[in-house]
């Protein structure tokens, strides 16, 4: 178990054992997906919006802003318990979510939909990829 | 005065439907897709979250997606599907619905 960058603990919590540099990386994914559903001009909006039901021309507007709403919710609980040395299931839940739609927002806005395109794409691309993987995986094996 | 004809209907036994067939509907699939960036993990760990299904169904179902690009990961009513396609979205999965073919 040494070296995880999150534990499950014997009394429910999960521990965030992420350093400095660990948080404020957190920190930086956080803030970008909060921007990214409220302005049309970031780059990952666009992965934000995807579409429910590509058969029809609209999806239900109802269905689009409760997924705004959800997102916006996770991100902003996320980058308020980023300092908390101990997170419940829920701030958890909502930290693996963010950090899975800026994975795939951040893969959406540089093209890449192949394993071929991943390996090819740019070092400061696949670095910033690998590393919110990295907090993928372990915060994953505690939930 | 004029003779208003009668408002009542003498018997209503012919307005009595005797057809009692239903019409159901084709149901619609929540349909996720493969990408080249989640962990096997976590799509695990969200279709557990988000469906209550056992960690061997889960797997199987992201083994399928992860070989075969795409798995329909539940199947029913369209405005239950929908809401199922917006929590794997937010969830940042790549989820869309279809109506069965």
């Amino acid at each position: 178990m040494a070296g995880r960058l999150f534990a499950r603990r014997r009394d429910g919590r999960i521990e965030v054992r992420l350093n400095d540099a660990g948080r404020s990386a957190v920190r930086e994914v956080f803030v970008h997906v909060v921007a990214a559903e409220r302005s049309d001009d970031h780059e990952w909006h666009v992965a934000l919006q995807t579409p429910i039901n590509p058969s029809s021309d609209d999806d239900d507007p109802l269905s689009t802003l409760a997924r705004q709403n959800e997102i916006a919710t996770n991100a902003e609980l996320a980058i308020m318990t980023v300092s908390e040395q101990y997170l419940n299931d829920a701030e958890a839940w909502a930290w693996l979510s963010t950090l899975q739609v800026a994975l795939r927002s951040t893969a959406v806005a540089n093209g890449i939909l192949s394993d071929e395109r991943l390996e090819s794409c740019p070092p400061e691309v696949l670095a910033d990829i690998r590393t919110i993987q990295q907090f993928l995986f372990d915060l994953a094996a505690c939930l | 005065m004029s003779l208003v004809p009668p408002l009542r209907l003498a018997s209503t036994d012919s307005k009595v439907q005797s057809d009692v067939s239903v019409i159901t509907e084709r149901p619609w699939n929540v349909v996720v897709w493969n990408d080249p960036v989640t962990p096997m993990t976590v799509v695990v760990v969200v279709f557990r979250k988000i469906f209550g299904y056992s960690n061997n169904k889960c797997t199987h179902l992201m083994l399928t997606v992860h070989h075969e690009g795409r798995a329909t990961v539940w199947s029913g009513q369209r405005e239950r599907a929908e809401s199922y396609c917006v929590k794997l979205q937010v969830a940042g999965l790549q989820a869309t619905v279809e109506q069965d073919t």
